[in-house]
């Protein structure tokens, strides 16, 4: 047996190539089992990314971030209006406006100010009874034209109305016009002779006409009918 | 002190020695079958089979079984020439020496059977029989139709021989005995009993179920192929015991000197 070193070497080409399948396999299996590894993994990022995907698509229709924005617009606006409108009327705001808000399932931003009402005070309104056509003399007032006087007067001859005769007494008289001034606070007293105020604007317009005597004989008279302690008080002005 | 790796390689050397046929039950068989066939009044039989499937050692232990019972003569090497065929044929039957420079008259030949009829039953075994001539087979078969002589005629399963066969011996065989390669079974009890037969009991032990599977595998039961494997497996061995002890287990073959036998007879393509 002359032979046997090169049969060995020939021997072990044999081995080699016996087990090529095998190392194959094993190969394979273990890049399967690296693979299967890496899959397990990353299955949930790979999951949630697909997830992701497929909600985006799904909820396109309805996006949450112009929902948000949406709420928040109109709870600004809400909170504008509501200030503005508390501002008109003298209202003191502190916090919540969430109370105001119609639409409860509205997605509330988590930096939106919490603003609640309290009103510290009850709303002032002027307490003037008066009918329809006052409003049209208030009015009036505002105006310095002359027209506006005579509109008053033509009122006062159609209607007798003492509120009006008095207006006009009491602004002649502020305006040194004691003529007028005297003719109107009359005409207050033809209509009703208990309105004070005539009586007194009557008598001052008197004294500043240099009519002081009258003036006083007017109040002592007045005096003894009504006791009035602004009458008497001016009674004891003009006497000094 | 012969070294035991060296009996056991000589166990396998490939003969058709009488002393090496091994009983299997295959062999039995075949054995069993060819007598009875030999009884029967048949003028030719086919003993049929691949190389190395036991046909010549079967054939040679008929005519050793036999010998003494019938007139019974064995051809192991097929003749060169027609001469030397009726030469040989010339002396089985007239048991006496063809005289110098003198040539075998066919038709006195066939006569001369003729006359023998009753009187004698001669039967010729051919091993290699596909190495005879289509002209040869045609007058074997002229001589077994006088139904003196009694061909066995011993064919290597081939292609061509299948062809020879059937132009040749169709219509005149009566039977065909064919022999197969061995099963797994049948190839471990012949290795076993072969190294038992020459008291290498230690050695057929360490020839394990592993052993013989691979061994079978390389000579597919073909006994021929498995001398040779086994022959050249002891003949490593041999020399690992000798030179390199480490690389041997005396109580198991190691499967590496197995294979590398396998390579060195080409059962292997590294």
């Amino acid at each position: 047996m002359y032979d046997i070193k090169p049969l060995e070497e020939e021997w072990k080409r044999y081995k080699k190539k016996k087990m090529k399948p095998w190392y194959s396999l094993i190969f394979s299996i273990l890049i399967i089992t690296t693979l299967a590894l890496s899959f397990l993994n990353y299955k949930d990022v790979i999951f949630s990314k697909l997830e992701n995907n497929s909600s985006v698509s799904i909820n396109k229709p309805i996006p949450t971030t112009v929902l948000l924005d949406k709420a928040l617009t109109t709870l600004e606006v809400k909170k504008e209006i509501i200030e503005k409108s508390i501002k008109d009327n003298n209202i003191e705001l502190e916090t919540d406006v969430s109370s105001i808000i119609d639409d409860p399932m509205r997605y509330e931003h988590p930096n939106a100010k919490k603003v609640s009402i309290k009103i510290t005070e009850p709303i002032k309104k002027p307490v003037i009874v008066e009918k329809p056509r006052k409003k049209m003399h208030l009015n009036i007032i505002e105006t310095t034209s002359a027209s506006a006087y005579r509109d008053v007067a033509k009122r006062f001859a159609d209607t007798a109305d003492t509120d009006d005769s008095l207006f006009l007494a009491r602004t002649y008289y502020d305006q040194g016009n004691n003529k007028k001034a005297i003719y109107w606070a009359l005409e207050t007293n033809k209509v009703n002779p208990n309105i004070e105020e005539s009586w007194l604007i009557f008598a001052k317009a008197k004294a500043r006409s240099g009519h002081k005597d009258e003036a006083i004989r007017i109040l002592s008279s007045y005096i003894k009918r009504s006791n009035s302690f602004e009458a008497k008080a001016l009674l004891k002005k003009f006497k000094k | 002190m012969k070294n035991r790796y060296e009996a056991a390689k000589n166990v396998f050397i490939d003969s058709v020695d009488i002393d090496d046929y091994i009983e299997l039950n295959s062999s039995v068989t075949a054995y069993k079958q060819l007598e009875h066939s030999m009884d029967k009044p048949l003028k030719m039989i086919l003993l049929f089979g691949r190389p190395g499937t036991g046909k010549s050692i079967l054939l040679n232990r008929i005519t050793e079984k036999l010998k003494h019972q019938k007139e019974i003569h064995y051809f192991d090497t097929p003749a060169i020439n027609e001469k030397e065929f009726f030469h040989k044929l010339f002396k089985v039957l007239t048991k006496k020496d063809l005289p110098k420079n003198t040539e075998v008259n066919f038709s006195a030949l066939v006569d001369f059977c003729k006359n023998l009829r009753g009187k004698r039953e001669i039967i010729i075994l051919l091993d290699e029989a596909q190495m005879y001539g289509p002209e040869m087979m045609e007058k074997i078969r002229l001589l077994s139709d006088t139904r003196v002589v009694k061909f066995i005629v011993s064919l290597h399963k081939t292609d061509d021989e299948d062809l020879i066969a059937k132009e040749h011996f169709q219509s005149r065989i009566w039977e065909i005995i064919e022999l197969k390669n061995a099963t797994k079974d049948d190839q471990a009890l012949y290795i076993h009993k072969k190294l038992l037969k020459q008291n290498l009991y230690e050695i057929a032990n360490s020839i394990k179920e592993k052993n013989m599977k691979m061994i079978y595998t390389f000579t597919r039961g073909n006994f021929r192929e498995c001398n040779k494997l086994l022959f050249t497996i002891f003949e490593i061995c041999e020399y690992y015991d000798k030179n390199e002890p480490s690389k041997i287990n005396y109580e198991n073959i190691p499967k590496k000197i197995i294979e590398m036998s396998a390579i060195k007879l080409g059962y292997v393509d590294v």
